[in-house]
């Protein structure tokens, strides 16, 4: 029972957090950082298969119901990436979110933050209907919280707003989802029992709406974009990495617990290359840093639940072995995006801080002030980009792997693998495109105003969190079949006939880790011979060359919109860009200007236009309530008469 | 494990030693369909060794990682060809998985030279790095294409396997697509013209501008391995491979590369570049090709 002293240690950690998070910020660190390091050690003890799938049962009832409580090896895959971002956070708010800086709101983070990691936490090993959407909603709560910490900015408030509703509107399926499961088996109780009842299957759509929203399934993602720019950087990072993976989270959890459709696999390999390439056709259109990687997210979990259709997929086609495959990928993807994408969002919030500016266009030439940011958020760039020999493009490759075999094997799922397989491939194209955008637009080049000339290096304690993501980053790269065994458990506890006997990994993934390490090591030679070399010879330093410049300045650098543009007018139709041009005109002309805006198109095209329209009704409807008793009577006079004539013809049938 | 070692010294050889004689043939072949005598087959061996002894000029605000990429993305290419069997010898390493590999390692090469490019803060190589990671969403959508054909037709995930046996009735469209590739990811006309004096009208070309001494014969020499890669990759996706024996399939892939080498060259000759508004159409019908090679394979497959 030794997962169970783990997780109850950590459970007083954040209970400690809470209660003294607000005046002790040492105290607070230290409580979750402990708090984080029991959860790490509960859920690895159960991955590595040291310990039994944990579970427990309440003697008492708690708002009419037993405690459940359970943390299999599904539940420790996320429990684990949980147990990095929440503790990395903590770290990194330290410096980017002081006391010093914000003595009223710092106060309120850390005790939110608490709460925040408490309810992930309850919402990942909760083994019942009513603990599971307590957790639920209290998280959602506590994130909102987060994001209008610096509630002053007017879209911040937005922001929160348009999350909390958003998430509302997906936990109002999953209340139906828990009630209506309630209803058809009896209890609250959730369980691997629920896989043999029948008639639960088509439950499943609403799981998919309601974990959806979360996850930024993508034309559910309407809130993800505006939340996580205007979130504070370590929030947004515990949002996209972990927040969005609960939405996943719940996915893999009920898809594995519950029958499912026929089609459910078909629909969410769909949802996920649709996503997939949509997303990262947005994300390069931005010039907001954050909002990129945003979007970016978005594409991410495309790849997830595309790896994870194709397991439906495998799991409906005989237990398919390259279902299996694609499980694992998707599996992996969901750390290795959440630790890529915590340390681009720390890096992000590092040059937030350093400039006060998100927005691409404004930045430039950082890394003179900032050269570790910069070294670290080109690692997670060439990560996210799915590279080798970096961990992006393992889980990446592991998903291809799936679909591949799924094609050769000349099947129906053949038609979805292929061209999933060539959206994937385009999707990661245009990954490449972002962050070669992302990070050297912001950190190459010279500086584009004076505030980025004028950037500092971040802090330790901002730079700390962001090593720790980085380096495991680089070990998932380079020693893939270590992580195989613990992954694989995961895919054993979601599709029971996939559980293995000896979980060794494949020799390919094992090849692959020892070609990573090889071809780093040969780049860093490579890279230090040329620089001797190069020095060697005699090392001028001068002016960019460029064919002539006389005297370069920083305003005469491609732009992130100049960079988008080629590829994003390909998209012209999804993204629907705004744009305010005034032409120089005449001999002499005054000033010119371009602004180019890319809105929310899902958002703004559509969800608004149709909230408007029913404003628009209900303006048009409220006229008829406006306190003159005489149309009231009219009215009831007038009901009546068509009541009478309904009576009336109706008798004479 | 000496003799694998001395064999993939060998290999390693090979590639890095005939690589360069590419771009000078294609010259020469240039040269005489213009009735011109041309510069020596060798001439970018003279070029390299020249570079290589040259002193650096670097920009003030290019970063360490502007002579790093160059070097990362030169091990990539390298790292790639090496994935690459060479007709009977095979491949110095094989997996399941690796023809991904090679598609990702191309890709890494690429991210590391529009970084550097970017480094620089100019705007011609901004122009350039935008065209580069643009028309590869494209480029790379059409050899994953090829990549399924060949897997679909042969039923197999590695190189060694899917490169063995001849493309089958999709073979003329498969070479054509991916001979359209080969041009396009290799920066040759109609896409790119290697020998233009316009910055403004150049994709690889532009993003190198600033380069010079050993990192630029380094990006030279990379883009050299990256033009043989392809090249071998094509001839042997196209022919059939196994059919020959070593000694004959050792010549029908020496006379493959040479006939693509000079394909080139013709093209180079009888084409002008095209408008770059052009490019995506042209690389649309690669894609095209690649994906009815796919339709073929999968329909040769059910029969």
């Amino acid at each position: 029972m030794i997962v169970g002293a783990m997780l109850s240690t950590a459970a007083l950690g954040f209970l400690g957090g809470m209660a003294l998070g607000p005046r002790h910020p040492r105290l607070w660190l230290g409580a979750t950082l402990g708090a984080a390091a029991a959860l790490l050690a509960a859920a690895l003890a159960v991955l590595c298969g040291l310990v039994p799938a944990w579970e427990w049962r309440g003697g008492f009832a708690l708002g009419g119901e037993r405690p459940h409580l359970q943390l299999d090896a599904i539940s420790a895959l996320f429990l684990a990436l949980l147990a990095v971002i929440g503790g990395a956070g903590a770290a990194y708010s330290r410096g980017y979110w002081s006391d010093h800086q914000y003595p009223k709101s710092a106060a309120r983070g850390r005790f939110w933050w608490s709460l925040l990691v408490a309810m992930m936490t309850l919402v990942l090993v909760a083994a019942n209907g009513l603990y599971f959407l307590f957790g639920w909603e209290l998280f959602t709560v506590g994130a909102f919280f987060l994001i209008i910490l610096e509630s002053r900015g007017r879209k911040v408030r937005a922001a929160g707003w348009l999350y909390l509703a958003a998430s509302h509107v997906g936990t109002l399926f999953l209340f139906a989802f828990f009630a209506l499961l309630a209803e058809r088996t009896g209890s609250w109780e959730l369980g691997p029992q629920l896989r043999g009842v029948a008639g639960l299957a088509p439950l499943f759509w609403l799981a998919l709406v309601g974990f959806g929203v979360k996850a930024g399934l993508f034309p559910l993602h309407v809130w993800l974009p505006s939340a996580h720019a205007n979130a504070p950087s370590h929030v947004s990072a515990i949002l996209s990495g972990m927040a969005l993976k609960l939405g996943v989270y719940g996915l893999v959890r009920f898809s594995g617990w519950l029958p499912v459709p026929a089609q459910a696999g078909w629909v969410v390999i769909a949802l996920g290359a649709v996503g997939a390439l949509g997303g990262i056709a947005f994300a390069f259109a931005q010039n907001d840093l954050k909002r990129l990687l945003a979007y970016c997210s978005v594409e991410n979990i495309g790849v997830i639940l595309i790896g994870l259709g194709a397991a439906l997929l495998g799991a409906s086609h005989g237990d398919a072995a390259w279902g299996r495959l694609a499980l694992i990928g998707a599996l992996l993807h969901v750390w290795n995006h959440g630790l890529f994408k915590a340390l681009l969002f720390f890096g992000a919030g590092s040059v937030l801080h350093a400039t006060g500016t998100r927005e691409i266009s404004r930045l430039g030439g950082l890394w003179t002030k900032m050269p570790w940011t910069a070294a670290l958020f080109a690692l997670g760039a060439v990560a996210v980009a799915g590279l080798p020999p970096l961990n992006g493009f393992v889980s990446e490759w592991l998903v291809y792997l799936g679909l591949f075999d799924a094609g050769i094997e000349h099947g129906p799922v053949a038609w979805a693998a292929m061209p999933v397989v060539l959206m994937l491939g385009m999707a990661g194209a245009l990954a490449l495109a972002s962050f070669a955008k992302a990070g050297a637009l912001v950190f190459c080049g010279a500086p584009r105003t004076k505030r980025a000339a004028h950037a500092h290096e971040a802090g330790a304690w901002m730079l700390g969190p962001m090593v720790v993501l980085g380096g495991l980053c680089v070990a998932i790269g380079l020693a893939p079949a270590l992580l195989w065994p613990l992954v694989a458990r995961a895919a054993g506890a979601w599709n029971p006939a996939w559980t293995l006997a000896a979980e060794t990994a494949p020799a390919s993934l094992t090849t692959l880790g020892v070609v990573h390490a090889v071809l780093a090591l040969l780049a860093i030679s490579a890279a230090t011979l040329l620089w001797r070399r190069a020095q060697a010879n005699g090392l001028q330093r001068g002016p960019t060359w460029d064919c002539g410049y006389a005297a370069p300045t920083g305003r005469m650098q491609y732009t992130g919109g100049s960079f988008a543009g080629v590829a994003s007018g390909w998209f012209f139709w999804l993204l629907r860009p705004e744009r305010v041009v005034h032409r120089p005109r005449g001999p002499l002309p005054d000033a010119a200007r371009r602004v180019e805006y890319f809105p929310e198109t899902v958002l703004e095209k559509v969800l608004v236009p149709v909230g408007e329209g029913v404003l628009r009704v209900s303006t048009a409807v409220r006229r008829l309530q406006h306190g003159r008793l005489q149309y009231y009577i009219l009215y009831l006079v007038a009901g009546l008469a068509a009541l009478a004539a309904l009576v009336l013809v109706g008798g004479a049938r | 494990m000496l003799i694998t070692l001395l064999e993939t010294v060998l290999r390693l050889a090979l590639w890095l030693l005939l690589a360069p004689l590419l771009p000078g043939l294609i010259n020469k072949v240039k040269a005489w369909v213009a009735g011109r005598r041309g510069p020596p087959v060798l001439q970018l061996y003279y070029d390299l060794a020249r570079l290589w002894k040259k002193g650096v000029v670097l920009s003030t605000l290019a970063s360490p990682g502007f002579i790093a990429a160059p070097a990362v993305g030169w091990v990539a290419v390298v790292g790639a060809a090496l994935l690459l069997p060479l007709g009977p010898a095979g491949a110095a390493l094989s997996f399941r998985g690796d023809v991904l590999l090679l598609i990702y390692l191309l890709a890494l090469a690429r991210f590391c030279t529009v970084w550097a490019a970017l480094e620089t803060g100019s705007a011609f190589e901004g122009m350039g790095s935008v065209r580069e990671v643009s028309y590869a969403v494209l480029t790379e959508a059409a050899i994953l294409a090829a990549v399924l054909s060949l897997c679909v037709h042969s039923g197999g995930l590695s190189l060694a396997v899917i490169l063995t046996p001849s493309a089958g009735a999709g073979a003329v469209l498969l070479a054509a697509g991916l001979f359209t590739v080969l041009l396009a990811e290799n920066c040759r006309v109609p896409f790119d013209d290697p020998n233009t004096h316009l910055e403004l009208t150049m994709i690889h070309e532009a993003m190198i501008l600033d380069h010079s001494g050993p990192p630029l014969a380094v990006i030279l020499h990379g883009a050299s391995v990256k033009l043989l890669l392809f090249s071998v990759l094509l001839v042997q996706a196209v022919l059939p491979m196994a059919d020959f024996g070593p000694l004959a399939a050792t010549g029908v892939l020496a006379g493959g590369v040479l006939a693509t080498t000079v394909g080139v060259g013709l093209v180079e000759s009888l084409l002008a570049r095209y408008a770059f508004k052009q490019v995506p159409f042209l690389l649309t019908l690669a894609f095209l090709l690649c994906l009815f090679a796919l339709l073929v394979a999968w329909k040769g497959g059910a029969a």
